[in-house]
């Protein structure tokens, strides 16, 4: 449908994206009130901007603290699950193994698990370990998210890369693991990073296990160390909007940095071309 | 590459499976074993806040820590006790006690399997040391003699309490008290059996919460994977053009769905807030509610609340899917549809649903598995309330497990959350049909 684009047209889109992103747009605008104007009227713009908010949300709770087990977090996830993932999906698209229909639907089903059906076994699984709070705690529930989404995204990449280039190398007297880390690697190294992102964003996004096994505040991650942020009394919106505007860079900037991979690896797993 | 070293090169059949290991071996580890774990664990009274549930066990189990250290003051009390009731119409009684005991208490210290054991155990807890060790802090013990001991150790404690009853001896009261209590702490020390078949599940299926808990899901689930399909698709045909600024729409999608979950939700609790909420504030100027507090304090404007947070976060990333699968439909068909002389919803009706059909039943299928099993949204919105009107069976699941530290009744939720989870997929799979494998697996 290649219609013209009208002036009715970009209204639609303005108010699209003005929906979208007022929940944004207003948290930040109420980060910079002072705390009077928070608590009272809802004016929108404030004429004694303040960043008052953003030095109590730092002081309050281990802010920067969180986001650097986030960030350890995803991407020791980001890593393990990549390099097992891209061995299982090469060996399912381009080798001729048997039972690839039943491997698949494994991990498919993986993927669907409800991460509260299996929470309480490896909560077992990490304390006896003796990794409750530390980084592994929550790296390897993670590989139960991270890994078959990493595999089901990887084998629709490797998927469109021809086929002929490992008949030459073989010709050419390649063994099937040189073929792997010389040629189809790289080329599908662009695939590749566009799982890592989607992977690390999944990875940083998780909240229940994070809750259960992490639970000292030193060992928090983002998405819980936020919604910590309500006191039993009184709720501290400006601290919590400060706090959520911080975090909410780093993935803003990803976003704008990514977006036409982000996009395309979403996309990949559901649309047959 | 020597002749020597082609004697190892694995054929290109044992590399794939050599390759796909690694990923099957940790998926079976950490995702279909705990599956099996928590239907284990829910045929159990397991608890992790009480000492004598807090694992699960088929047969009588003794705690060696526990036996051992009180042992040790058993022997003191039953001594000082005996001496004291010299002459008494108790005497008898307490002797018979002492020995039946005592016959008891050597057969475990001299037993194969225990003996060993025990000592170690009983040396540590001299010393004052704690045993981390389960394997060494509990032992097996034969169901017929625990049968046994723990009915004396019983039949005993009632005893003393019966003796301390009647006594008016100050002082002999409360010798019997504390030897009383050294014994019970004996019979604590002797770990039951706590496999309790399928009660947990008659209590829970039974129960209101838990279907108050379902019927909350299945209605967040259906009405916000609805909205979010509709709007969804609509937002993607009406974007499915040339125009400025397809950056900047793109953005707008991605945001909401990229953060995290429980970010979004402390925002739209603030956005909701009865008192400082602008989307509270906003719904009461224009006459959609009649007082600001409602969205957040009442359980049809709480799940209302829910819904709208998750369709927002979730409806971009759904016109996302659905756009993907709009642009590779041939311009053509309509061109054709155009001279044919249909309609713009004639050719929605008979192109754009039908060719869209596989991208909007997958689009659907992730969609739906991933509003059933909701937590973070709700759990830090609302928190399940007012009054559990929004709890889902996750949240509800999530109390169980870890508020009240009921491993065993929680599971039960963890395996019905489970098994609604498989038929839900059976269904959208047969709908779907296998192609959803068949363009992954490449030629074979």
């Amino acid at each position: 449908m290649r219609k013209k684009a009208g002036l009715p047209f970009y209204i639609f889109l303005s108010i699209f994206i003005f929906v979208t992103m007022f929940p944004f747009l207003w948290v930040f605008l109420t980060s910079i009130k002072p705390q009077g104007e928070i608590f009272g009227g809802y004016s929108w713009f404030t004429t004694d901007p303040t960043f008052q908010s953003y030095i109590n949300a730092i002081e309050t709770r281990p802010l920067f603290r969180y986001m650097w087990n986030s960030i350890a977090v995803s991407t020791l996830t980001t890593v393990i699950a990549i390099s097992v993932a891209s061995l299982s999906a090469y060996s399912i698209t381009r080798l001729p193994i048997k039972f690839k229909g039943t491997i698949l639907g494994i991990v498919l089903a993986a993927a669907m698990f409800p991460q509260i059906a299996i929470i309480s076994p490896i909560f077992n699984l990490i304390q006896g370990l003796g990794l409750r709070n530390s980084y592994m705690g929550l790296v390897i529930p993670y590989i139960t998210i991270s890994l078959p989404l990493a595999i089901w995204i990887l084998a629709t990449f490797f998927k469109k890369i021809p086929f002929e280039l490992e008949e030459s190398a073989k010709l050419d007297g390649a063994t099937p693991f040189q073929t792997f880390r010389k040629i189809i690697f790289p080329l599908a190294a662009p695939g590749v990073f566009t799982t890592a992102i989607l992977v690390f964003i999944a990875a940083w996004n998780e909240y229940l296990f994070a809750l259960t096994i992490n639970s000292d505040d030193n060992w928090r991650t983002i998405p819980v160390g936020l919604s910590m942020y309500q006191s039993q009394y009184t709720i501290p919106w400006g601290d919590i909007t400060a706090a959520t505007v911080l975090v909410t860079i780093p993935i803003v900037v990803i976003v704008l940095i990514f977006q036409r991979r982000i996009v395309a690896g979403l996309t990949s797993g559901s649309v047959k071309e | 590459m020597g002749d020597k070293k082609k004697g190892f090169q694995l054929n290109e059949k044992q590399l794939g499976y050599l390759m796909v290991l690694p990923a099957l071996i940790l998926i079976f580890a950490i995702t279909l074993w705990p599956v099996a774990q928590s239907f284990y664990n829910s045929m159990f009274d397991y608890r992790l806040n009480d000492p004598t549930r807090n694992q699960t066990t088929l047969s009588y189990q003794i705690d060696m820590e526990r036996y051992a250290d009180n042992y040790f003051f058993y022997e003191r009390d039953i001594e000082s006790l005996l001496s004291e009731v010299e002459g008494t119409e108790m005497e008898d009684r307490i002797a018979e006690i002492q020995t039946q005991i005592d016959e008891y208490h050597q057969q475990i210290v001299t037993s194969d399997n225990l003996a060993e054991q025990y000592a170690i155990v009983d040396e540590m807890v001299t010393n004052f040391e704690p045993v981390n060790d389960n394997d060494l802090r509990y032992g097996e013990i034969s169901n017929n003699f625990s049968e046994e001991y723990t009915e004396i150790l019983e039949s005993a404690t009632e005893d003393i309490s019966e003796f301390q009853m009647a006594t008016d001896d100050e002082e002999l009261g409360e010798q019997l008290a504390s030897a009383g209590n050294t014994i019970d702490q004996l019979d604590r020390a002797l770990i039951r059996p706590n496999f309790i078949g399928l009660s947990n599940y008659g209590k829970y299926l039974t129960e209101g919460r838990t279907w108050d808990a379902m019927w909350n899901t299945i209605f967040f689930t259906v009405v916000s994977v609805f909205f979010e399909l509709i709007i969804g698709l609509a937002v993607a045909i009406v974007i499915n053009r040339a125009f400025i600024g397809r950056g900047a729409v793109r953005a707008a999608v991605l945001i909401p769905w990229a953060i995290p979950t429980a970010v979004s939700a402390m925002m739209w609790s603030y956005l909701y807030d009865g008192q400082f909420g602008i989307v509270a504030h906003y719904f009461h100027q224009l006459g959609l509610i009649s007082d600001s507090s409602i969205l957040l304090s009442t359980g049809s404007g709480a799940m209302f609340s829910v819904i709208l947070a998750d369709v927002w976060k979730t409806m971009p990333y759904m016109a996302l899917l659905l756009l993907a699968g709009l642009q590779t439909i041939s311009e053509s068909l309509y061109e054709a549809a155009e001279v044919d002389g249909a309609g713009k919803f004639q050719q929605f009706l008979y192109i754009t649903l039908p060719m869209l059909k596989s991208a909007i039943l997958v689009a659907l299928l992730f969609r739906t598995l991933d509003a059933f099993r909701v937590f973070d949204l709700i759990y830090v919105l609302t928190g399940g309330g007012p009054a559990n009107s929004t709890e889902s069976v996750s949240v509800y699941a999530y109390q169980v497990l870890f508020a009240q530290q009921n491993f065993g009744e929680g599971s039960v939720l963890s395996v019905i959350m489970f098994l609604s989870v498989a038929i839900i997929s059976i269904l959208f799979i047969k709908l779907i049909g296998s192609d959803l494998f068949e363009d992954k697996k490449g030629k074979s």
